[in-house]
Parts: C-alpha cells; sequence; structure tokens
C-alpha cells in the first residue's frame, strides 16, 4: 500500500514538471489571451505588434503610435483592448515568423512593403482589406492619399493599410559643409568633391551602417537607380535584364568609390550607431529615409537647426535624377484573427487626423491621409525639405531589396553589396552572385 | 532474498506499476523527442512553409545543400572549425584547471565559483555583454585606442579561411563553459581514493609522474563524457553566434544551427531547415559514436 502511494506521488511530481513545462512554451508567445471565449460585457483582447519598444524608444514616430495605442484603449475602455508585443527592429521578422508558424499570429502587425508582405498575402496570413475598406468603410478609405495603396494592392486586393510614409534622401550637417567649404551636390561628382573637401577638413564625410546590411544597400539601390533606371527593377523581374548588366557593375564600382568617405567602423556599425554619428556630429552625412527625422530629433533636438537635406545626386550619364526611394509603414491584419472590428477600430485610430498630424509635426514623416492640416512652423525642419524635394518628384521606387523577388533574395542583393563595400567581391563577382541566385530560384 | 525475489507481487510482476512508472517519461520522450524528430526527418523531403500543405520534392533538399548552398559550406566550415577549437582548447584548459584546483589547499571553493560563473549565465545577456565589448564604438577598441593602438574589427572583419568574429566567438565560448569541463574532471578527480596519491608519494613518485600515471587514466571516463558533451555541443552552438554576429557580415560566421534558423524562421523554408537539422542530427551521432569507440575505456577498482 505504501508502495502505490509512493508511486503515484512520483507520478503526480512528473505530470506536474510536463504541465510546467507546457506552460513554460505557452509563455514564450505572449500573445492574445482568451481571444477566442469571449462573453459579454468582458473587453476583446486584441494583440499589436510592432518593431520598436514603446515604453523605451526615443523615436518620436514610435511615440506617437504609443499615444495612438494609449487613446484607443482609454477611449475604448471596457469594449477594447489592445496588448503591444515589441522587439527590436533587427529581430523583427524572426519573431513575427515564429509566432506566425506557431498560429498565434497576432492580430494586426506592422509589416513592410515588398516581399516581406508578399509572403504573408501569398501564404495567406494577411487578411484582404478590400471589401471593408472599399465598402464597409468608405469614409475611411476615401480619405486616404491617391496611390498610397497601390504598393500593398495584389491583384487588386488591398491587404494593408499603410500609416505614413518616408522618403529617402541625403541628411547633412550644414555647419560641417560650411566649415569644409563644401557644396550641396547635385551630381555623383560633386559629392565626392564635397566628401574630399569634408576629409581634407578632418572631418568623416559619410556615416553608413554595413552592419545592418540594408543601410549600405539603400545607397546601392540609389546608384543603381541613378545610373540604370527607372526599369530596372520590372526588367529583372522579367527577365528582360540580367544581374550582370553593365549598369549594375557600374553602380557597384561606384559604391566601391563612394564607401571609402564611410567612418572607419561602418563595416561593425549597426543603424543606430551609424544614424547616432551623425547626430552627434561625427559625421557630416547620413543616407537615409525620412523617418530618421523623428530619431534625429528625438535624440539630439538641437541638431535640427545645422541639418539640412538634399536629394540623392545624379549620375552624369545616367538616368533620371528625380525618382526617389519611398516605403510606406503598413498595418496588416491577420486572417486568422477572430476580433475584425477591433483590429479596424485600431487602424482607424493609427490614420485619423490627430495621429496623421503628430506624424508630420513631431515625427516628421509624411502623413497617408489628405484632410490633414500641417503646420509647418511646428514641424521639424527637416519635413519642409523633404517635401521641397517631393514636389520635384518624377517618380518613386522602393527599396530595392524590397522590391526583389523575395526575402531572401533581397537579403542575397544586400549581402552581394556589402561583399563590395568590403572588398570582398569586385562588382562583377558580387552581382554574379545575385545572378545566380535569380537563375536558381526566380528565373526557373 | 528468496522471499522478496519470490514474492508475487514483486515491482517487476506488477504490469500496472511497470506502465505507470514509464508512461510519464515515455510519453513525454515520444511527444517532444521521437516524434518531432520522425517529421523532420519527413519535411526534409519535402517544400514546407508551414502555413501552406507540405510538398514532396525527394532528395532535393540535400542535393541543394550540398551542391548548391555555399553558406552550407561555410557552416559546415565554421562548425568543425568550432568543434576542433572547443574540444582540444576545452580539454586541456578545463583539465589543467580541475588539476591545479584539485590541489590547492586555500581558495579552492572562490576559484571554482570564478571560472564556473559564466557556465551559470545567460548565454544570451553573455553575447550582448560581449558583442559590445567587441563593438568597435565602445569596449576593447576605445581601450586601445587609448594607448594609440588601431583595434581589428573584432566582429566584422571578413579576411582570413577562419575569419576573426569567429575566433572572438570560439574564445568566448571557451571561457563560457570551460567552467563546466573543469568541473565534470574535479569530480572524478575527488572520486579518486586518497590512499593511492599517498602510496605513489611514499613510493616517491613526482607530481608530473602521479599525473601522467596515475590521473590521467583515472579520468579517462569522464574524457569522453566531456569530450562528447564539448563535440555536440559545439556542433549545436547556436546562441552567441547568433547575438554576437548573427552569421553576418555576408554569412561569414554562420553556423550549421543558424544557417538552419535564418532557413526556417527568417525565409519560411522549414523543409530545407529540416535537411540541415537531418544533417546536424547526423554530425553529433556520428561524432558521439566516433569518441565512444575511438576512446578505450578501462575500469579501475579504486
Amino acid at each position: 500500500m505504501k508502495k502505490k502511494s509512493v508511486a503515484m506521488l512520483l507520478l503526480l511530481a512528473m505530470l506536474a514538471s510536463m504541465l510546467s513545462a507546457c506552460g513554460l512554451f505557452d509563455g514564450m508567445g505572449e500573445t492574445t489571451t482568451g481571444a477566442g471565449d469571449k462573453k459579454d460585457g468582458e473587453v476583446t483582447e486584441i494583440t499589436w505588434m510592432f518593431w520598436d519598444d514603446l515604453e523605451a524608444t526615443e523615436d518620436l514616430i514610435t511615440k506617437g503610435y504609443k499615444q495612438v495605442v494609449d487613446r484607443f484603449n482609454e477611449d475604448y475602455e471596457g469594449t477594447y483592448h489592445c496588448n503591444v508585443v515589441t522587439t527590436n527592429l533587427e529581430e523583427y521578422d524572426t519573431k513575427l515568423n515564429a509566432l506566425i508558424a506557431a498560429k498565434k499570429t497576432p492580430d494586426v502587425f506592422i509589416c513592410n512593403p515588398g516581399p516581406n508582405l508578399t509572403q504573408y498575402v501569398e501564404a495567406g496570413v494577411a487578411a484582404d482589406l478590400t471589401e471593408i475598406l472599399t465598402e464597409q468603410e468608405k469614409d475611411w478609405y476615401e480619405g486616404f492619399s491617391g496611390g498610397i495603396f497601390e504598393k500593398v494592392t495584389y491583384d487588386g486586393k488591398i491587404m494593408a493599410v499603410p500609416t505614413n510614409f518616408a522618403a529617402a534622401c541625403v541628411f547633412y550637417n550644414t555647419e560641417m559643409f560650411e566649415a569644409a567649404g563644401a557644396e550641396v551636390p547635385e551630381t555623383y561628382e560633386e559629392l565626392l568633391e564635397a566628401c574630399e573637401a569634408i576629409q581634407a577638413a578632418g572631418y568623416t564625410p559619410i556615416s553608413c551602417s554595413a552592419g545592418t546590411a540594408w543601410c549600405l544597400s539603400m545607397v546601392a539601390g540609389y546608384l543603381c537607380d541613378r545610373v540604370g533606371g527607372p526599369d530596372n527593377l520590372a526588367k529583372i523581374a522579367n527577365h528582360e535584364m540580367e544581374w550582370t548588366d553593365p549598369s549594375f557593375i557600374k553602380a557597384g564600382g561606384l559604391l566601391a568609390e563612394l564607401s571609402k568617405y564611410f567612418q572607419p567602423t561602418a563595416a561593425g556599425d549597426s543603424n543606430d550607431q551609424a544614424t547616432a554619428a551623425f547626430y552627434n556630429g561625427e559625421a557630416a552625412m547620413l543616407i537615409q529615409g525620412s523617418w530618421v527625422i523623428g530619431q534625429i530629433n528625438g535624440n539630439n533636438p538641437e541638431f535640427e537647426e545645422k541639418c539640412g537635406v538634399f536629394q540623392f545626386p545624379a549620375v552624369e550619364g545616367g538616368a533620371d535624377p528625380n525618382r526617389m526611394i519611398v516605403k510606406t509603414d503598413n498595418l496588416v491584419m491577420s486572417a486568422t484573427t477572430e476580433n475584425q472590428d477591433a483590429v479596424i477600430a485600431l487602424m482607424k485610430y493609427f490614420t485619423d487626423e490627430e495621429a496623421q498630424k503628430y506624424t508630420a509635426e513631431v515625427g516628421g514623416k509624411i502623413p497617408v491621409i489628405d484632410d490633414v492640416k500641417i503646420n509647418y512652423e511646428v514641424a521639424p525642419m527637416q519635413l519642409s525639405y523633404v517635401q521641397e524635394i517631393l514636389a520635384n518628384m518624377s517618380g518613386t521606387l522602393g527599396f530595392y531589396n524590397e522590391s526583389l523577388d523575395s526575402v531572401e533574395a533581397g537579403d542575397t542583393f544586400d549581402n552581394a553589396m556589402v561583399d563590395i563595400f568590403l572588398g570582398n567581391a569586385t562588382p562583377e563577382d558580387a552581382f554574379q552572385r545575385v545572378q545566380e541566385f535569380y537563375e536558381k530560384n526566380v528565373w526557373k | 532474498m528468496k522471499r522478496m525475489f519470490g514474492n508475487k507481487r514483486s515491482i517487476w510482476q506488477d504490469k500496472r506499476a511497470i506502465i505507470l512508472f514509464i508512461a510519464p517519461a515515455f510519453l513525454l520522450f515520444t511527444g517532444i523527442l521521437f516524434v518531432p524528430i520522425l517529421q523532420v526527418f519527413y519535411y526534409s523531403f519535402t517544400e514546407y512553409n508551414a502555413l501552406t500543405k507540405p510538398k514532396f520534392v525527394g532528395l532535393a533538399n540535400y542535393l541543394e545543400l550540398f551542391r548548391g548552398d555555399r553558406t552550407m559550406r561555410i557552416a559546415l566550415k565554421n562548425s568543425m572549425f568550432f568543434m576542433v577549437f572547443s574540444a582540444v582548447s576545452q580539454q586541456l584548459i578545463g583539465l589543467a584547471l580541475a588539476v591545479a584546483l584539485s590541489s590547492v589547499k586555500r581558495g579552492k571553493n572562490f576559484f571554482k565559483n570564478v571560472y564556473f560563473m559564466p557556465y551559470v549565465l545567460s548565454s544570451a545577456a553573455l553575447g550582448l555583454l560581449w558583442a559590445f565589448l567587441f563593438n568597435p564604438r565602445m569596449g576593447i577598441n576605445q581601450i586601445l585606442a587609448y594607448f594609440g593602438v588601431e583595434g581589428p574589427m573584432w566582429l566584422s572583419s571578413t579576411s582570413g579561411i577562419i575569419v576573426l568574429p569567429m575566433w572572438v566567438i570560439a574564445f568566448v565560448s571557451l571561457w563560457q563553459y570551460m567552467g563546466s569541463t573543469m568541473m565534470l574532471y574535479m569530480a572524478q578527480i575527488s572520486g579518486i581514493s586518497r590512499d593511492l596519491f599517498e602510496a605513489a608519494k611514499m613510493d616517491g613518485a613526482s607530481g608530473l609522474q602521479v599525473f601522467r600515471h596515475m590521473t590521467l587514466p583515472l579520468i579517462k571516463p569522464m574524457m569522453v563524457t566531456t569530450l562528447s558533451l564539448n563535440c555536440i555541443g559545439s556542433l549545436k552552438f547556436f546562441d552567441l553566434v547568433y547575438n554576437m554576429t548573427q552569421g553576418g557580415p555576408n554569412y561569414n560566421t554562420e553556423v550549421l544551427a543558424t544557417h538552419l534558423y535564418t532557413q526556417g524562421f527568417q525565409y519560411f523554408k522549414y523543409g530545407y531547415a529540416s535537411a540541415i537539422s537531418v544533417v546536424l542530427l547526423g554530425m553529433c551521432l556520428l561524432v558521439s559514436l566516433l569518441i565512444n569507440r575511438g576512446i578505450k575505456v578501462q575500469v579501475y577498482e579504486c
């Protein structure tokens, strides 16, 4: 009898340890609690996943998002509640993909346009919003700026809602330019001259991160477009053009040349470190998307006055220099969410006038709705410079790595550019590698 | 004796008890180990993104892995380097520390804790800590700069067959794990009877002779254990690499586990990632087989 009770006790202990082990795995997801088993009068909880820490951040756009969520939770108190899952930017995709694979997709999540969104659309993770937007919520839909849904529409279906958009420009330190006697360059040659002058004056000309590959790749994307644009990407997608085309090779050569003016630690610096080097006055130029305005002014408010903006220079004998790399932040609704109404309500908060006004006036990014009156007196000075550049814009392109066939294709391009920068590969070899990837995986 | 085994109600005959005792462990192992391993074998022959149904593709994943995948070659090279480096360095330093600490009279526990400490701490935290230390804008290079030396790009240099970041990561992992090897050896050494050492001393054996002819043969069984742990641990190694370099720059510090992770969780190629994990499993089994066969263990009465 005694033996039996001991055996039972041991068994219980084992079961308990098993259960606690399962509990551990459950805890890892941190997603919605009790989304399905909702009763009347109970609060509907939804989860929004985002790529920056809402509490610890200095980024003004992120702070704006926090306000949106707080406002939403306050206004809908007792009905809806939004929980936020955050990661840092570098780990975002990985963590989101893991949650999706575990069938714990957040109800709504932020997403880059391009293959990133494409993979969620193709996998059926993203909900089709067309009907909701064009029929049920017509007023909301009509408030958006024209063409804003273009990059998030697949076969006529709208798969995401943009919350703001940004354009990539060259930010520069006007004081350093003055001290070095450098002029704002309009062509690539002039850019090199400016770099020379700045270097001669004892400053680092350009701050760039190759540790975060897409930062370097963005410069490469601009060079590819300035040399060979504007149809490069479309031609690549349809295999009417090879990656070994002379225009790409030339762009690779220009990248190698330009990268001599990067700060010495560029290979190891992260995006944030490279940006900090710029707003802390260690380097004269930063080539970045205009989302960086929020980051710069949030971290070093005094820098706003000396920060100028110019468009990425033309390459002589190349293509149209007035094209800009632009990008939207997008909200994707999970196809499996049980709380569509709450998600739509949250999305509306992100795109309402208050949020959009903040986006422009504090965050320095460009609103996605037409009906918002921006007070340029209080908005960051950089925003109006960016708007001036945008006024002359003749066309847009996406980030190169986000415009290719898949996330992996984008990474292949990014890494090929890093290889050129590190001097491990000639432009010919590096683009040959992208070519091989496309031959094997895309152009089959 | 007779009564005990002759008793009909002995636990060995009580089927219910047998089932009761074995079931939890059996279920646990089947559920979280055997079944997933079998699933991985199946998935490795498919194209699978976890969202649509797996598509059978035969050996395509394996062919691609060994023929076309440049990153796989880098990962194999790095993982092998990592294994050899850890095996050799851990054995030498771990054993040396164990022998030295076993003969130390004062402060033994203090030093034991000092060497063991990194093993107890979270790899993720340590990875970040060392990533900061080796970051060009903070840490070691700043100290070097103070003395007018320009430090290398510890975590982003890409020259050489085995790139510098791999050496750095291997060093950090040595620092982290040598404590555990040391502990295991110390446990084995402390198990050797004191009489033997005293007898050897009385016969006039020098310290080196004692180590060479007594300690070393007597701790051989532990060598098999620690070597297996070192080798398998370093083949499966993931956390420090992921936290310090994410396999970059340009895949140069990719190891098998990080390659698997990128392919599976970044690119949704679970079939392909499964194939990598099958290769990894095969390598681990092979290595532990080689070690167990390769080292002859004699058990001494002591």
